[in-house]
């Protein structure tokens, strides 16, 4: 299945700032001004978002990361968030 | 940052006494005035001036005063500074803990403000408090508190100053000025940085007053987007620099109209 907005190797706009706030995370695209809010996990998966991994390797790494998590929602996890980092257009 | 310096003068007594009560909380500093503002007496009342602006008045002392806080308080956020913005939020040390409270105006701050230093707390700010962006840290800015006579219907003890005339409070334009001095003798809460910020919502006030855990992230967005102020100049640099400044924060919610519960509440989170 082709995940609209999902490359194979996602790589998120390097002028983005990651920034934790208490137990959540901020990105902020200076550009538009925007602040987005992100679960842990979605902050997780943004810092593998450089290009290097495939979706298979960031589950793989968000298995290891976020201990409790269901192996077998993992995959569609990193489908959503991606599809909503593609969608807010942080991905390049 | 170099001191900004707000200088009030007026050769009139009863007008100079109204300014020293509500001014004389700010920090003595030993740096030339920088900006200056003043009440003259006239013909049909009060004048006030302020640098390259056009003179108000002549009007009741009252509204001469409103207009001069306003005024300074612009010129102190206009005045720009590249190591310090003022972010439109009250805040009180509430424990070991600083809170940064917000919310949109009439949202009830300068009454939660007021009840917190009346329990003993330190207040960060009412209204202006001081983010500098160099290290991080937020400062309290002396800065009178208004409350009005719905507030003070519920702070028996700050009602009776006014209604005395206590040095440090005065009724100006139906709003009471309580410089934060009148309250507490020691009312600045050190600086540093909050470990909690409190969203006041102006809709939601109904019922008992409490506090509820709400997302930390949002909150943090609130203050980037509704609480830094407009006229800083910040740039964006200060937006990610206020995002780390407030990394280590808990949000809450405040429900309820009545603030001395929401402060109670607060204070029982502060001890958890």
């Amino acid at each position: 299945m082709t995940v609209a907005g999902n490359t194979a190797r996602p790589v998120g706009r390097p002028d983005l700032r990651l920034r934790r706030v208490g137990s959540e995370w901020v990105l902020y695209d200076a550009a538009q001004d925007k602040a987005h809010v992100l679960n842990q996990t979605a902050a997780v998966i943004w810092t593998y978002c450089d290009g290097n991994f495939e979706r298979s390797a960031i589950a793989d790494a968000i298995a290891r990361e976020v201990p409790g998590l269901d192996s077998t929602r993992i995959k569609d996890d990193i489908d959503d968030v991606l599809r909503r980092f593609a969608d807010e257009g942080l991905l390049q | 940052m170099a001191p900004q310096v707000l200088e009030f003068a007026s050769e009139d007594p009863i007008a100079a006494r109204a300014l020293a009560a509500l001014y004389h909380a700010a920090p003595a500093t030993s740096e030339p005035p920088t900006l200056r503002y003043a009440l003259a007496r006239s013909a049909g009342g009060y004048v006030a001036t302020t640098p390259s602006r056009p003179p108000f008045g002549p009007a009741s002392l009252g509204d001469a005063l409103a207009f001069l806080e306003w005024r300074a308080t612009e010129d102190l956020l206009n005045a720009g500074s590249p190591d310090a913005v003022f972010l439109h939020a009250a805040g009180a040390q509430v424990g070991p803990r600083l809170v940064l409270i917000v919310g949109d105006s009439g949202a009830g701050k300068s009454t939660l403000v007021a009840h917190l230093m009346v329990r003993g707390h330190r207040m960060l700010g009412d209204d202006l408090v001081r983010f500098a962006t160099a290290d991080g840290t937020f400062t309290a800015v002396g800065r009178s508190v208004k409350l009005d006579a719905n507030a003070l219907s519920r702070l028996p003890l700050i009602a009776a100053k006014c209604a005395a005339g206590v040095v440090g409070t005065l009724l100006a334009a139906g709003c009471y000025y309580v410089s934060p001095a009148a309250i507490r003798r020691t009312w600045q809460a050190p600086a540093g940085r909050p470990r909690a910020v409190l969203l006041l919502d102006a809709a939601s006030r109904r019922g008992p007053g409490r506090i509820e855990r709400s997302s930390d992230g949002q909150a943090a967005v609130y203050v980037t987007q509704k609480v830094l102020t407009a006229a800083d100049g910040a740039g964006k640099d200060v937006t990610v620099r206020l995002l780390d400044g407030l990394a280590d924060v808990t949000a809450y919610r405040a429900r309820g109209g009545d603030p001395a519960a929401v402060a109670e509440a607060l204070e029982r989170e502060a001890a958890a």
